[in-house]
């Protein structure tokens, strides 16, 4: 293995770019490729195109290799290296070296989400990501190239590994993108929070199990507040409340009853009476919600510059992911649908792979990946709290400080 | 409720079930809508409903009795009356969709929005005032019928709308047509049956158009292609197929051509298996724009459009995003911004946009019809010269 030195000193980086107008070799690294698996429908954006932009897309991009982790009944990774001429290795680095000796391609996409994987006490799937992305590290580190590298969803189930991505990809200076197509996908209304806006308080609704749906949730929580008057500040406790206790915490104010009524108000998929007779609800004055959630969750956060903001997970009560917040100046709230476009065209997971393609043939990361390790910190501890009796937990490793993108990033044209 | 100085609005509708458009848009007034980050409820009061048809399924009974200051009229003039002589209420909504109703020979659903607006019409009459009137989707199936009501509404002065839910609704992206645009071809591709859904996707074909360099100007023939007539006009390229790609390119809603695919642009070869039925309407506006609208059944379930504009050779496109309780939603609230706009009129006594765009669509879906039921024939439409200028201010969802 290189050392530190002797790798800033290669001009391997430089000497391999490819030339002009050839496309970027990309290798696939999967924890599975069935249909409508993460894999699947985010990896085929490179091999058959994608919508984006009104236009379908086919970024000069190819497919030369790719490594599956678990080939369960469906497996579609044969087929797929059959019909578009890349191969599928037994290894990571093989994969990374497309059977050679020296890193052979000049991208990396990494999908460890679905297959199966066991779960540890909090809850959490161990899907292999950290071991996936320390494989194409030892690969970039033994040969001396670094290359783009985007990881879907969180970074890791534990912060600790999710750090260690990161510090990877600062040392090794590759660019990382990761996280979840919530905050690239399409918003009803299409606005974003104002650059340097003053959020007095923010809160999130989303749907779907634990730990990965909270972790969409969280996504689209931080997007929006990240754009707050002096960047992202870290997180400094959080706290995870469950049942009854989120009620309570509703009754007393603790959870912004405006910012609740507001995010619901862009649901297009109240459950309970709206799906007996097609009424339009006010869930939260009606008193339905607490009927229609079984198990209410709300994950707060305290971040380091002061804001606290509410993460509520209301399966139960409708189908999709908005957010609200209250600003100081007018208007005070703001609120927007994250629109999860259907299956099975999923095309919010395009919009995602189109930043990702943007991130591979650019070299530069249109948004930073310290937001993705954020939230993969802020659910890790979420979760810490839930089996530690809900206690408040304060969170000092999440001093996690960053600066949003100045453009927006999110599907608006 | 007995505030005096809160608008009184009548409706009249033909049934009341689970996601017809009765109850989507009555509903709104009864228990409000999330509108801009709340739930709104329309500073008005709907005080009396007629519904023609009560079946098994009726909900405008529940609605009465969790609404009890709702009259549930046995007759229009009742409604619009309350019970007296005189008509008693400051706006109408008329919706006359769904229910059991005949089809005629060509196909089309004899909905009677005519018969219910003369109705309507006879009381303003009577009563020497009118009210401002909004009737749901296109004004007849009967353009002769249509007309008569346009001219009813302006013989009578009252403020009138109507027309479709997808002009109004979100838009991905939110975008609007340049007012003044110069606009060479218009498509829009869509689903669903001739005499229902075309209507909806002629009418996102017009709150586009009808912003262009002139505006309106009115259509001069149509020409529906529909099964082998439709693919051999596709080969020919009757219409741009770049402008159909790229609205195909705005859907969220592609069958997959191949299994195993979650999203793949369908070849030429794949589109006669997924599309049993396409049918498509081309027509000319008197300034000598051409638009088409196609529909394509089994390929997608939304609504997108896509034009050349301003001289450029890249398309402007854009999808009107319905979100449609079918599985996808629960609540159809793309309704949401159509009776936003009608409380609008209601309060202001204008209507929030033109009615012509409404009576051109109508008489663009009856000449669509035509034309099919004469073989797919082109049909001259001198009876469609209808002039008009777009409202400035975009009226779609987009806040």
């Amino acid at each position: 293995m290189l050392t530190r030195r002797a790798f800033l000193q290669t001009p391997a980086l430089a000497a391999a770019a490819p030339q002009a107008g050839a496309p970027k070799r990309l290798a696939i690294v999967t924890t599975i490729y069935r249909y409508l698996s993460h894999g699947q429908h985010m990896g085929d954006r490179f091999l058959v195109g994608y919508p984006y932009g009104g236009a379908w897309q086919r970024p000069n991009i190819k497919v030369v290799s790719l490594y599956v982790d678990q080939k369960p009944e469906g497996d579609l990774s044969g087929e797929r290296a059959r019909e578009f001429g890349f191969t599928v290795y037994p290894t990571i680095a093989e994969a990374l070296r497309c059977g050679g000796s020296k890193l052979a391609v000049d991208a990396v996409l990494v999908i460890g989400e679905h297959g199966n994987y066991p779960r540890n006490d909090k809850g959490q799937i161990l899907y292999p990501r950290y071991e996936f992305f320390e494989q194409c590290v030892k690969v970039f580190e033994a040969d001396g190239r670094a290359v783009p590298v985007f990881n879907d969803k969180h970074l890791s189930y534990s912060f600790e590994k999710a750090k260690a991505m990161v510090d990877f990809s600062r040392r090794l200076r590759f660019p990382m993108l990761g996280g979840s197509s919530i905050p690239v996908t399409w918003r009803l209304p299409s606005i974003d929070l104002p650059p340097a806006c003053e959020i007095e308080a923010a809160l999130m609704v989303g749907v779907g199990g634990s730990d990965a749906m909270d972790f969409h949730a969280f996504e689209g929580l931080q997007c929006m507040v990240e754009r707050r008057r002096g960047g992202e500040t870290g997180v400094k406790a959080v706290q995870l409340l469950d049942g009854d206790a989120v009620w309570k915490a509703l009754a007393d104010g603790r959870i912004p009853k405006d910012l609740l009524t507001a995010a619901l108000s862009r649901s297009d998929t109240p459950l309970g009476l709206t799906v007996t007779d097609g009424r339009t609800q006010d869930l939260v004055a009606s008193g339905e919600l607490q009927k229609l959630v079984a198990k209410p969750a709300a994950y707060f956060i305290e971040y380091s510059d002061g804001l606290k903001a509410t993460m509520l997970m209301l399966d139960g009560a409708v189908k999709d992911f908005n957010f609200a917040a209250r600003l100081k100046g007018s208007p005070p709230l703001w609120s927007t649908q994250f629109l999860l476009t259907p299956e099975p065209n999923v095309t919010y997971s395009a919009c995602l792979m189109h930043k990702a393609g943007q991130m591979f043939e650019s070299g530069v990361a249109p948004y930073p990946i310290e937001r993705t390790l954020l939230t993969s910190g802020m659910l890790e501890s979420c979760l810490t709290s839930k089996v530690q009796d809900h206690k408040r937990i304060e969170t000092p490793h999440l001093g996690v400080t960053y600066k949003p993108p100045k453009e927006s990033q999110f599907a608006r044209t | 409720m007995s505030n005096s100085t809160r608008p009184k609005i009548a409706a009249v509708v033909t049934t009341y079930f689970k996601y017809s458009h009765a109850q989507h848009i009555v509903d709104r007034f009864l228990d409000g809508y999330g509108w801009n980050g709340t739930h709104h409820y329309p500073p008005m009061d709907l005080v009396s409903l007629y519904v023609d048809q009560i079946g098994r399924t009726d909900l405008s009974r529940e609605r009465g009795s969790r609404h009890p200051s709702v009259k549930l009229s046995p007759t229009i003039a009742d409604a619009l009356t309350l019970g007296g002589d005189r008509l008693a209420v400051d706006g109408v909504v008329l919706v006359g969709e769904h229910g059991n109703y005949p089809r005629n020979e060509k196909g089309q659903t004899k909905y009677p929005r005519y018969e219910f607006f003369e109705q309507i019409a006879g009381v303003y009459r009577s009563s020497n005032r009118a009210v401002p009137l909004f009737s749901d989707k296109h004004l007849s199936w009967n353009w002769e019928w249509a007309r008569k009501m346009y001219d009813t509404s302006r013989e009578l002065k009252f403020a009138f709308m109507a027309g479709s839910s997808l002009p109004v609704t979100w838009r991905t992206p939110s975008v609007e047509m340049p007012l003044g645009a110069r606009i060479s071809e218009a498509l829009c591709v869509g689903y669903g049956g001739v005499d229902s859904y075309d209507f909806h996707a002629l009418e996102t074909l017009q709150c586009m158009v009808e912003r262009r360099h002139g505006g309106e100007s009115g259509v001069e023939w149509v020409q529906a292609y529909r099964g082998d007539r439709f693919w051999e006009a596709l080969r020919e390229g009757v219409w741009p197929r770049a402008l159909m790609d790229a609205a195909l390119s705005r859907s969220h809603t592609i069958t997959p051509a191949r299994p195993g695919f979650n999203n793949v642009l369908p070849a030429d070869a794949d589109l006669p298996r997924l599309v049993k039925d396409p049918v498509a309407y081309r027509y000319q506006h008197a300034d000598g724009l051409k638009c088409t609208m196609i529909l394509l059944n089994g390929l997608v379930k939304d609504f997108t459009f896509a034009a050349y504009v301003n001289g450029s050779r890249e398309p402007w496109s854009t999808q009107m995003y319905l979100p449609m309780p079918d599985g996808r939603t629960t609540l159809a609230d793309f309704f949401s911004p159509q009776v936003n706009n009608v409380e609008k009129m209601f309060l202001t006594g204008k209507a929030a946009y033109p009615v012509e765009r409404t009576l051109l669509t109508t008489g663009l879906t009856a000449a669509g019809v035509e034309s099919l039921f004469r073989e797919q024939k082109r049909y001259d439409t001198p009876h469609l010269a209808i002039r008009y200028q777009p409202v400035k201010e975009s009226t779609y969802w987009r806040t």
